[in-house]
Formats: C-alpha cells, sequence, structure tokens
C-alpha cells in the first residue's frame, strides 16, 4: 500500500474534525452496504458483504458429530476469519495469519458467548438432534476478499447474514437405534429449519482520529488513528462484546462516551442491516 | 456407476458435448490493479493481480523481465468436507505453480524489467475444473490490470466416461476416477500452453478427448472476449466518450 504524504494526512485529520471526510460522509455516517446471500452453493449459508471497497464473505458449514458432555443439548459453534490474499500483498503466504488472528478472536468474544454457553449470538441448542448423543456442529468461517478499512463491522455483519441464510437439514433417527456407534441419520426429507437470528449483536467500531470519532473508517482513515473502540451491540441496546485497539491511552470517560455514540449509531445500522438481509433473501428465493 | 445415461443425459442433466454455465465480472477488487470473478457452473473463483510493482525480495529480482508469482488458496469452506489446511499443502503448491508457468508464458515480461507482477487466486466455491476456472479468471484479472500480453489463455478440461467424451467435468464426475484432461490455450495464436492428464487413456481417444477440451477452451475465449468488450464499452460511456 503506498504511504501517505504529509498534506494528505492533514486533510485526512482536517477533514474529520470539520465532519466532512474524504469521500463526502459525515463522521458518524456508513458506507453503502450490500449484502448478497446463498453466495456459496456448497454450504449451508452464507453471505457476502461490501461496504464501499471492503469486501467479505461469511459461510456456515454444518457437520454431525456428538455434543460436548457439559452441554449435551446444544450443538458446538466455531468460529474462524482468514484474509485472501487477494485483498492485498501483505496477505501472502502467512501474512494474514496475524490480522486473522486477531479478527478471529473479536468476533469469537462478540458472537460465541461463555464456556457455559451464555450469552451468545443465538441459541446453539437449535442445533442438538438428538440429546446428549447427536448434535450439529458450525463452522463460521468468514474471508476477507477486499480490505479498506472497517473490517470487523462487515465480517459481524456478513456472519449475522449467513445464518440467516442457514437451513438446518431436519434428521431423523430411526427409533431405537444405537447411538454408541456411528447412527444412521436419515437425512432425505427435503425439510429444514432457521436458525433465530434476531439476537445476533452488530459491530460497531469507532476510530477516534484527533479529537473526535468516527464509524465506517476507510483504511487510510485508519492509518491515521489514535486507537479504535469496537462494540457489538444487539437489538436491546446491550453491549456484548468490547475491543481496544491502538497504542494511545484513552481516558474512561472518553470510552463511555464512545460506547454511548456507537450505541447509538448501532441502532442504523441494525435497521438496514435486517432490510438488507430480508431483500437478499427475499432475492435468493426469487432465483 | 452410470455417468451418462442410456439417452446420453449426464448427472447434471447436460449433454456430453455441453458446457457449464459461465458467468465473469471484472473489477470486482478494488484495491487491486486487476481482479475478475469466473464462475463455470457451481465453480466460483476470484482472481487479482498487483503490479508491475517493485520486487519486494531483491534477490528474486530479473535484470531483462519481470518476475511472475503466483498463489493459489482455497478456504476451508470451498469444498464438500470442511478442508483442515487452506495454505500451503501439496495440491495448492502445485496448482500455484502451474498457474504461474502458464501465465508467465503469454505476458509479454520483458517489458516490465526489474519488476514483479503478482497473480492470488482465491477459490470460492469447488465442483470441478478449479485448475481451468483460475486460468480464465487470471487471464480476465491481467487483462483488467492492462498488462500486456501475447494474448488471452483460456482454459477447459474434459475426461472419458462409459466410452462418451465429455465436456467440462464437475467434481461428481471426476471423482469417478476416469481420465482428466485439462488444457490451456492461446486462442488467437492457436497453441497449447497447458496440458495435464491423470488417468489411462488409449492415444486414440486421447487425440478426441484433447481436440474436445480445446473446442470448450475456444468456447470460453468467446465469452472472455465479449465480457471484456463489454467492459471497454462501460469505461468509455463512464468517461462520456
Amino acid at each position: 500500500m503506498v504511504g501517505l504524504s504529509a498534506g494528505e494526512k492533514h486533510f485526512i485529520q482536517g477533514g474529520i474534525a470539520q465532519d466532512l471526510r474524504a469521500d463526502g460522509r459525515k463522521r458518524l455516517n456508513y458506507r453503502p452496504i450490500y449484502v448478497e446471500t446463498g453466495v456459496i452453493p456448497q454450504a449451508d449459508g452464507s453471505a457476502k458483504v461490501k461496504m464501499g471497497a471492503t469486501e467479505v464473505i461469511a459461510s456456515v458449514k454444518l457437520d454431525l458429530a456428538r455434543p460436548n458432555p457439559s452441554q449435551p443439548g446444544k450443538g458446538k459453534v466455531s468460529l474462524f476469519v482468514s484474509c485472501s490474499a487477494t485483498a492485498g500483498p501483505m496477505f501472502e503466504g502467512r501474512g494474514s495469519e496475524e490480522l486473522s488472528a486477531e479478527l478471529s478472536v473479536a468476533l469469537q468474544r462478540c458472537l460465541l458467548g461463555g464456556k457455559s454457553g451464555a450469552g451468545a449470538a443465538f441459541d446453539p441448542s437449535c442445533l442438538s438432534i438428538v440429546d446428549g448423543k447427536l448434535c450439529w456442529d458450525a463452522y463460521i468461517d468468514g474471508l476477507v476478499v477486499s480490505a479498506d478499512g472497517n473490517l470487523l463491522d462487515a465480517l459481524g455483519a456478513a456472519i449475522k447474514a449467513a445464518l440467516t441464510n442457514t437451513r438446518v437439514p431436519v434428521a431423523n433417527v430411526p427409533a431405537g437405534a444405537s447411538l454408541d456407534e456411528d447412527p444412521d441419520v436419515d437425512l432425505s426429507s427435503q425439510e429444514t429449519t432457521r436458525i433465530d437470528t434476531s439476537g445476533v449483536p452488530v459491530i460497531v467500531t469507532l476510530t477516534k482520529v484527533g479529537r473526535h470519532y468516527i464509524v465506517d473508517a476507510t483504511s487510510e482513515e485508519e492509518s491515521q488513528m489514535s486507537s479504535a473502540v469496537s462494540v457489538s451491540i444487539n437489538k436491546e441496546r446491550r453491549i456484548c462484546g468490547l475491543t481496544k485497539r491502538g497504542g494511545a491511552g484513552l481516558d474512561p470517560s472518553i470510552i463511555l462516551d464512545m460506547i454511548s455514540v456507537a450505541s447509538h449509531v448501532s441502532e442504523q445500522l441494525m435497521n438496514k442491516l435486517d432490510s438488507e438481509i430480508a431483500a437478499a433473501e427475499a432475492d435468493e428465493q426469487d432465483t | 456407476m452410470e455417468y451418462v445415461n442410456p439417452e446420453g443425459i449426464r448427472e447434471d442433466g447436460r449433454r456430453p458435448l455441453e458446457m457449464r454455465h459461465l458467468h465473469a465480472e471484472i473489477g470486482t477488487v478494488a484495491r487491486a490493479d486487476g481482479s475478475a470473478v469466473f464462475e463455470m457452473g457451481n465453480t466460483k473463483v476470484i482472481a487479482a493481480v498487483y503490479g508491475p510493482r517493485e520486487v519486494q525480495n531483491r534477490s528474486q529480482q530479473l535484470n531483462d523481465q519481470a518476475l511472475v508469482r503466483c498463489e493459489y488458496t482455497m478456504p476451508n469452506f470451498s469444498t464438500g468436507d470442511r478442508m483442515r489446511k487452506p495454505k500451503g499443502d501439496r495440491r495448492s503448491t502445485e496448482i500455484s505453480l502451474v498457474i504461474r508457468q502458464t501465465m508467465e508464458a503469454c505476458i509479454l515480461t520483458h517489458l516490465m524489467p526489474r519488476s514483479q507482477i503478482d497473480i492470488f487466486v482465491q477459490v470460492l466455491s469447488a465442483d470441478g475444473g478449479t485448475r481451468s476456472a483460475c486460468i480464465n479468471a487470471a487471464t480476465l484479472a491481467l487483462a483488467d490490470a492492462g498488462i500486456p500480453m501475447r494474448d488471452l489463455v483460456t482454459s477447459c478440461s474434459a475426461g472419458y466416461l462409459n466410452s462418451t467424451p465429455l465436456l467440462d467435468l464437475s467434481y461428481f464426475e471426476d471423482s469417478a476416477g476416469g481420465p482428466d484432461v485439462t488444457v490451456g490455450i492461446l486462442p488467437k495464436l492457436d497453441k497449447v500452453t497447458l496440458l495435464q492428464m491423470d488417468a489411462r487413456l488409449p492415444i486414440d481417444i486421447f487425440e478426441n478427448v484433447v481436440q474436445l477440451a480445446t473446442e470448450g477452451c475456444k468456447a470460453v475465449a468467446n465469452y472472455i472476449h465479449e465480457v471484456l468488450l463489454e467492459n471497454t464499452k462501460q469505461l468509455e460511456y463512464r468517461r462520456g466518450l
């Protein structure tokens, strides 16, 4: 990536201070968000989200497995993000490991809930087939195809859309079958159930440049940040996860202020996402 | 197992000489110098080109031509069963090499000495013929990046099952264990740049199958031509010409 000159840096910082960013947005405006679902035919659920030049794909795959003995009535969910080399030569070979790990952990924190299973984005008991013996393991994979800032928000949106798009096959286990060895699971009925994603939070990242915060930073704006706080908020305006990045220290009152601004912005983002996802699902059903 | 039923219809409803549906888009990755998405049926591949740019590793710099590098990756979710290791496994390394050699043969590297051209290919969804889809996507991405080339490179696969030559194998047909021939050609110059085959095939049938794959390549070349022409018209329109 080409570096920025002193003049360009000044332009970005000055613009943000005057509530007029380089692409004409105000500080708290998102770029146009475009959602498409069902983009990966082999996956059980998938979605592609574009925010400006940032493009990410999320997929959900379900595999039959034994549930965790400590949570017999729930399926297991795992989440992993990787950055494709198409996003930039810096992601070639092992270059993407650090960023992928950072994004994976931040998303796991927001969406997967604690060890007891409480606080997860969706209830994993919808993945259970036979209590204690058979369940679906959900593998959520995120892929960054093109990176122009604000990857976390885009990935959060894509995962929410992919989960909404997921169809869980209805598995019929013949009664009386022994479940200690591999049972004969009947997946021939084409029926599917859906996952209730009304509780899935959205992630809002606030990037602090100078004395102001902006939402949905491009990678040039991110290069000028002093710190960034990503807040994950659900429909009830409750915080589901929090991550702070960047070396500069922040006064606690500023963090509280950023959280309240994020909460305010999240409502707009949540509504926009819900309507985009519904439109994408309707589109997919038509084709 | 029956791959072609008595009426001559394949498992996915195609005739033996019929290709899957093709779809391509140019310019999808805004930050790349050139990019393209190429779909052959359910196989979907995205390619991005970065270059010509300064060589990152001085020891690899070539003084009389450009250095062409390629990386091929398949994410965990692209195949039917979830894969464990998306990068660096032997198949990916081999395909990266194959794509690099094929594209290097057609890029006019002597026009860009001491520079580097990176081609990154990412498989989004694999259903047979990924190698071919990757080469087609790379060609489009290089054209989008404006990198000078001798000709387009197009690729297609063909096989031979139930005594019938079949064009453009899907994953189901590929996994039957029969021969799988992948051909890459320079359509205008009418030259073959890539020829790979696995399993066994008698020589006279081999010629037929290669001929079939070459016809498939030409059909892909026609489609790519249309896509590029349409893209150029769009660019002209946006510039107000």
